[in-house]
């Protein structure tokens, strides 16, 4: 596998699995809302601390409500990380390797590229095209990760998708806690049913909402919930999960000594803080610990299998003797 | 007209047709190759057309066939225009094309491989020495080279056209990196896909054996003997307006789709690929990049596109290039007009598929001519392709003309003229209405340890009417092209 293809399979995944979870973010949010008590306002802005692109939004935008958040989010392709750019950009990066995957996964892609161009608008005309031209994302998304599993060999271009997609879901899955556990720990304890409520929010967010009433409690509390995101071995959008996931991607690919240790390492130190009883004061910094694990695997892989032949071929020559 | 009564077919502009029409005789009757098609067409409710094409292009759409156009700013590519009726050739006239493609690419290899060589063709005056000497596709760092069966050109695209007596005449030939075989594929595929009933109807023959027939003509020219050699397409990457080619060939054919960055030449001389496991060695290239690009250290430095040490690993034997690099050399207009004297003086043939009457711009009496009949003739600089730099005599203002007329007795060597054919029609689904639009066609021919021509190959077709450029980069469209054995219909 070319060192370029590699990097973009990665990234293409990557650009995938960020547009479902934003549509999942936006999605499980907006039911939540629905149950706050009459007057009750929501910081449709926390979505924004999300992803991570508080600057950037409000570079471009004045107020930070329901329709401008979503409009960034879905919609703004000054965004590079909004609904639409990310599957253009997925779209993009698909025509550099049309030749590595089953020929009907580029029809996919660019059949989702194609629907967004014309249904993304009506995201911004309510609440339910809202619903239901994201859900159709979500379920677009999900066929061509089940067509990659049902008709591709499990090779190496399969080792860097499934790669791509563990990384930004443990990436996604740590800042969603971690902006909402930021908002919502200080409050637990003064308007239990309300916190309760945000905290559903945040396992539906990550479609875990289900799973973790029936492996952990019927009761959402906001310590358990961080326990679970984080550490639970065996939902799929756990952080957790996925560094078993990428462990298991790594051993299946050639050189994998640096990135495999980043992986290792990175989840004894998530496995060893304990999220349900930790102090309100550490909880931010362990969390932005495992947020700089997560950059610190990204930075070995890319060092190991994209970039290691950046140089000049007296020096390739010198590497490949090593 | 009696037959083809149910068939929206434009009345009027076929009682205007002067061009031989590919499907419909003269009297209105289907010619026998087409008499199937037309029985199923007949079939169609009127409406069917229409929401068959609305279906070809949300297919074409889906599937992601497209190309591009450099004008087009933003936006990277466009779909491929596709027209959904047919071009039909009988198996019988289609044989005889087959051998006269071959018979040309086989004269024009011992031609390119003299040149790089002994010269006897200079030596023996059969070619003159001033053409060579002007040939900007010449390379000079090719000479002394004779790369593996003797073969230089190892795809070549042949432009066919008809005239008004139906005689088919070679227009050009493409031996750089002509494009183009991926869409006869993809046609064929939307067509299977839309109108699956008409396959059985009659014999059509398949086309789709190109890809492994291609890698098969590649894998020949590894220096490794081995069973499944690395084969690498070489792409100038994702804004080239063929990349849609390149990415589906290499998907193909099961090869790595490359561009220059991601290969090196190590000091062993071999070409190696940079892979996610360390270095890999190419044995073949399919380079789909010119050579003035193919190498900064051989040809122009500026190229960031190409391979430093190409060249040198080429001539040490250490990869195949296909095209050999030099190859262009007989891809020029000029050179194509020498192509008939060219078969005689290498095989002692007469040539099976004739070119289109020319005159040489370097010679007096012609380039007198020619100067004295622009306004009939269809000039073409040697070494441009895609329609660039062509004056269309016919249709050029007196202004335009005069232009022409200084860049010629500027630069003769660089000129050539043909008179304009009537080139052939078919019917064409335009609005509501079957009529008739020019058209031509470009086989596949490919030679290394054997040779094969593609069974049809493209058809392309001028979507405006009475226009005669059918070149996609300048609004033409494309049909699928029926090879049909009447006797089994």
């Amino acid at each position: 596998m070319l060192s370029r293809v590699a990097e973009n399979l990665y990234w293409m995944t990557r650009y995938l699995e960020r547009a479902e979870n934003t549509a999942r973010l936006i999605n499980g949010t907006s039911q939540v809302v629905l149950d706050l008590p009459r007057g009750a306002s929501f910081h449709w802005d926390t979505l924004i601390s999300v992803v991570g692109l508080d600057r950037q939004f409000h570079e471009l935008y004045k107020d930070a409500d329901e329709d401008s958040v979503m409009r960034f989010l879905i919609l703004d392709e000054r965004n590079p990380s909004s609904i639409v750019s990310c599957i253009r950009h997925a779209r993009e990066n698909t025509r550099t390797f049309r030749e590595v995957l089953p020929a009907e996964s580029w029809e996919r892609i660019n059949a989702l590229h194609l629907f967004l161009q014309r249904h993304a608008p009506r995201t911004t005309h309510g609440r339910l095209p809202r619903y239901e031209v994201l859900n159709e994302v979500i379920e677009r998304r999900q066929s061509i990760i089940g067509l990659l599993m049902g008709s591709m060999s499990l090779d190496i271009a399969y080792q860097f998708i499934k790669l791509g997609r563990n990384i930004e879901r443990a990436d996604m899955s740590t800042r969603i806690v971690d902006v909402n556990s930021a908002v919502l720990l200080p409050r637990e304890g003064s308007t239990e049913a309300e916190v309760e409520r945000l905290w559903m929010g945040t396992l539906s967010a990550l479609s875990a909402y289900q799973m973790y009433r029936r492996h952990v409690s019927v009761h959402v509390r906001g310590r358990q919930v961080l326990e679970f995101v984080l550490k639970d071995p065996l939902f799929p959008r756990t952080v957790h999960h996925s560094l078993n996931e990428m462990e298991s991607c790594l051993i299946a690919l050639p050189n994998h000594e640096k990135p495999l240790l980043a992986v290792r390492d990175a989840r004894e130190r998530l496995l060893r803080i304990h999220f349900d009883t930790i102090k309100l004061g550490d909880l931010h910094q362990s969390l932005d610990g495992v947020e700089a694990d997560l950059g610190a695997i990204h930075e070995a892989v890319s060092k190991q299998y994209f970039h290691l032949y950046q140089d000049t071929p007296s020096q390739l020559q010198a590497a490949e003797q090593e | 007209m009696e037959h083809l009564k149910s068939l929206p077919l434009s009345q009027n502009a076929y009682l205007c047709n002067t061009a031989y029409d590919e499907l419909i005789e003269p009297g209105g009757q289907p010619r026998p190759a087409a008499k199937p098609l037309f029985d199923y067409l007949a079939r169609l409710r009127p409406d069917d057309l229409e929401a068959r094409r609305e279906a070809a292009n949300a297919a074409i759409m889906t599937m992601g066939i497209t190309f591009t156009v450099y004008s087009d700013g933003a936006n990277i590519d466009r779909a491929w225009p596709f027209d959904i009726i047919p071009r039909v050739m009988s198996r019988t006239e289609w044989m005889r094309i087959d051998i006269g493609l071959k018979q040309r690419l086989v004269a024009l290899n011992l031609f390119i491989n003299d040149l790089y060589n002994e010269q006897r063709i200079v030596k023996d005056k059969v070619f003159p020495l001033e053409v060579l000497a002007g040939s900007r596709n010449f390379r000079p760092q090719c000479r002394g080279i004779t790369p593996r069966f003797g073969v230089w050109a190892h795809i070549c695209g042949t432009d066919l056209v008809r005239d008004r007596d139906g005689t088919v005449y070679v227009l050009e030939d493409n031996l750089r990196v002509p494009s183009g075989v991926s869409y006869m594929l993809e046609n064929r595929h939307v067509m299977k896909r839309l109108f699956p009933e008409v396959f059985n109807t009659c014999s059509i023959l398949p086309v789709d054996d190109y890809p492994a027939r291609l890698f098969d003509t590649l894998a020949a020219l590894s220096p490794r003997d081995w069973e499944r050699p690395v084969v690498a397409v070489l792409t100038p990457g994702i804004f080239n307006s063929a990349y849609f080619e390149h990415s589906y060939l290499a998907q193909q054919m099961g090869a790595y789709l490359v561009e220059g960055s991601d290969l090196v030449v190590g000091e062993d001389d071999c070409v190696y690929l940079k892979t996610v496991s360390g270095l890999t060695r190419v044995d073949v290239i399919y380079r789909r990049i010119d050579d003035d690009f193919l190498d900064p250290e051989a040809f122009r430095p500026d190229s960031a596109l190409g391979v430093p040490g190409l060249m040198r690993a080429w001539r040490a034997g250490k990869v195949g290039i296909a095209n050999a690099p030099g190859a262009g050399v007989a891809d020029d207009k000029v050179v194509y007009t020498f192509v008939p004297r060219i078969i005689k003086y290498y095989l002692d043939e007469d040539p099976i598929i004739p070119n289109v009457p020319s005159y040489l711009c370097m010679e007096d009496d012609q380039r007198d001519y020619v100067l004295a009949n622009l306004d009939k003739l269809v000039v073409k600089p040697a070494n441009e392709s895609g329609g660039y730099g062509m004056l269309m005599g016919p249709r050029a203002s007196s202004e335009e003309r005069g232009k022409f007329a200084e860049l010629i007795r500027a630069n003769p060597r660089n000129y050539m003229a043909q008179p304009t054919l009537d080139i052939s029609t078919a019917p064409t689904l335009v609005g509501h209405e079957l009529a008739p639009r020019h058209l031509d066609l470009r086989p596949f021919v490919l030679q290394s340890k054997i040779q094969y021509a593609t069974t049809g190959g493209l058809t392309r077709v001028a979507m405006v009417e009475g226009s005669l450029v059918v070149n996609s980069s300048q609004g033409g469209g494309s049909k699928d092209t029926w090879i049909v054995d009447p006797g089994e219909a």
